[in-house]
């Protein structure tokens, strides 16, 4: 049956006023280990620069560029640790949302009826703290993707089998 | 004549000579500067240990394998079509068996390059949204075998809706004219190809470097011009006649590639498609169904406005870039650009309210030049000195203009059905797409503009993602809100 309702702003379902759920704490652990890994590579390369290199400039400035580094770390750090704050998430009847990001905020929401295949995937840390990476595949270019990171396994398999039945299920 | 698919059939036996020539070709070309190397050696008489008669037959002995491979794969090559599928084996040693399903064939289209044309060939291409690899390319059939072909793959309802189609007289609606086609060549923004020659020449330079100097060539140059160095000016001078002619041979490379891509363009109306024929070394036949179309572009600019030249690309999705330009139409006028489009898309009207972003969009792009320029200061100190600063005086007069342009082009339209965006600096581009065919909504907001209340909507469909950019926050949830409501409550595919 076709209608034609006369629509006004805020009769539509708000995306402003979902409540996205914060992703798992324990995630965060994993950003640690991965910042952990890049920051120790860092600071191994410069002990290195410091014993071998023979560039005089490179020495006379060395503690210079290791403030530098450190500075440029505990920022990065407390960045990571904001934007944590800010993935966040939620499902609602007919699209999945997902929210992230803190200097460039960005919410981006996918229809069900547009998901072409969800994928959960588990590294190795991820098994470890049991966690979990849904991953929201559509049509066409990685645009349009949405893969939800450090989600509890149970969460990830409770969204992928709900969104899995409605996807086949159809409607 | 009839033609039968049912049963399992190679292509025409010249596909031999297409696949040994397409091999051929393709590692002269990936091989051709070594060639040129040896080459030069010989002439310069330092043989490099191999004799030309070992390599002479060397090369006769690659081209004997080659040949083989062709007719192994000649042979191993069959395809067949069954009421609902397309069927291909391939594979000399590995077998493939690869099945397509009638309904999800994205674009059927035929292909003649020059080898073909002269062995009077046709290549058929068969496509899906899916990616890249599961093209499907049969490079040599007989061009009424192809024809057929074609149709049996885009029959889905038999017989009823066939005879239909007869019924209905193909009408050619649009034939690009050798001056409309000079036109379009000419008023084309010339900076692209601009890039493509001097990236070209750099390129070519360094390859050759060695052998230039080998040949004193460089010496005989600069003999040639004899150029005061003392001068700033003269410098300046030279530099601009070298860009000047650089940009001359970038217009006759323009010119002269747009008449070779589109010669004899045309557009053929059919009931429910549409045709597009063009080319002159590489002719192709592509066949266009509006429900698998993603996105609309249209392009002008000002001097083609003023020439009543505008251009169509549709957009289908996952098609490599390559591909892309096939679909373009380019040269046409106004009224037959407004047809296609209402053909495509049935219910559009160009005639919705139109949209500006907020005034902060033209702070952004303030912001993105005078970081770019206040970058480009550094080099033009090393180039002319004290006077480096002069410069600005340029780059100001190019941001006002910039700005300024940027700013009224952009503008956006939503309907019931459609969105439009329209962008661009040198050329004016309008983003068309139907609702139902986006893929997912992204609200994007960094945090000065959340402070500012200022919200950019970015739109992905399964071809491209176009963006609503710098609009007020309120309008822009008041966009995504609306969007989704259309796309969730209906059931409308997107493909």
């Amino acid at each position: 049956m076709f209608t034609n309702l006369q629509l006004t702003p805020d009769t539509l379902p708000q995306i402003a006023q979902v409540e996205l759920h914060p992703i798992d704490k324990a995630y965060f652990k994993i950003i640690m280990i991965n910042k952990a890994i890049i920051y120790g590579a860092g600071f191994v390369a410069l002990v290195f620069i410091k014993l071998f290199a023979s560039n005089i400039a490179m020495q006379s400035n060395f503690w210079y560029i290791f403030t530098a580094f450190v500075v440029f770390c505990v920022l990065n750090f407390i960045l990571a640790l904001l934007a944590f704050k800010k993935r966040k998430y939620a499902l609602r009847e007919k699209d999945v949302i997902y929210a992230h990001g803190l200097l460039i905020h960005k919410i981006t929401t996918v229809p069900i009826s547009r998901i072409q295949h969800i994928e959960t995937s588990r590294s190795w840390f991820a098994r470890q703290l049991g966690l979990a990476t849904l991953n929201i595949f559509t049509a066409g270019e990685s645009g349009s993707d949405l893969s939800i990171k450090g989600l509890s396994d149970a969460e990830a398999t409770r969204i992928n089998d709900f969104l899995s039945t409605k996807v086949n299920g159809g409607v | 004549m009839v033609f039968d698919f049912t049963e399992p059939a190679r292509q025409s036996p010249k596909g031999i000579l297409v696949i040994f020539g397409f091999k051929a070709f393709k590692f002269l070309k990936s091989f051709f500067i070594l060639f040129v190397a040896y080459g030069i050696s010989l002439f310069q008489n330092n043989t490099i240990g191999i004799s030309p008669t070992v390599l002479g037959l060397g090369f006769v002995a690659f081209l004997v394998l080659l040949l083989i491979y062709a007719i192994l794969n000649y042979l191993n090559f069959k395809f067949h079509v069954s009421a609902d599928d397309f069927h291909l084996n391939t594979g000399i040693l590995n077998k493939d068996n690869t099945i397509i399903p009638k309904s999800k064939i994205q674009n059927v289209y035929i292909k003649q390059n020059f080898l073909q044309q002269i062995i009077n060939v046709v290549s058929l291409n068969i496509e899906t949204a899916g990616d890249n690899k599961s093209e499907i390319e049969i490079s040599a059939l007989d061009k009424p075998t192809a024809l057929a072909l074609k149709k049996q793959l885009f029959a889905r309802e038999p017989l009823a809706d066939a005879t239909k189609e007869i019924t209905k007289e193909d009408e050619v609606f649009f034939r690009a004219s050798l001056k409309r086609l000079l036109l379009e060549g000419v008023s084309q923004n010339h900076f692209k190809s601009f890039l493509i020659i001097a990236s070209f020449m750099v390129g070519l330079y360094s390859e050759f470097e060695k052998y230039l100097e080998k040949l004193q060539l460089s010496e005989r140059i600069e003999g040639a011009v004899n150029f005061d160095k003392q001068t700033l000016v003269n410098i300046f001078i030279f530099y601009l006649f070298i860009a000047l002619l650089l940009l001359l041979v970038s217009l006759v490379f323009s010119v002269v590639k747009t008449l070779i891509v589109n010669f004899n363009l045309e557009v053929v109306e059919r009931e429910h498609t549409l045709e597009i024929n063009k080319g002159l070394f590489n002719k192709m036949s592509l066949t266009l169904t509006p429900s698998r179309i993603q996105n609309l572009v249209v392009k002008t600019n000002r001097v083609k406005a003023y020439f009543n030249l505008y251009g169509l690309n549709v957009m289908q999705a996952m098609v490599n870039k390559k591909q892309q330009k096939n679909f373009a139409m380019v040269a046409m006028e106004k009224e037959q650009l407004q047809h296609l489009i209402q053909k495509l898309l049935k219910t559009y009207s160009a005639a919705t309210e139109k949209h500006k972003p907020a005034p902060y969009y033209k702070r952004i792009l303030w912001l993105r030049l005078v970081v770019f320029f206040a970058i480009l200061n550094l080099p033009a100190y090393f180039v002319f000195g004290t006077y480096f600063w002069m410069i600005n005086i340029v780059f100001l007069c190019f941001a006002l203009l910039y700005v300024h342009v940027k700013f009224k082009k952009a503008h956006f339209q939503i309907s019931a059905e459609h969105i439009s965006i329209g962008s661009g600096f040198i050329e004016t581009v309008t983003n068309i797409l139907e609702i139902h065919k986006i893929q997912a909504l992204k609200l994007q907001q960094s945090i000065f503009q959340k402070r500012n209340g200022i919200a950019s909507v970015v739109i992905a469909t399964a071809s491209k993602s176009v963006v609503i950019p710098y609009i007020k926050e309120a309008e822009a949830n008041e966009i995504y809100n609306y969007l989704l409501f259309i796309l969730e409550s209906q059931d409308r595919d997107w493909m």
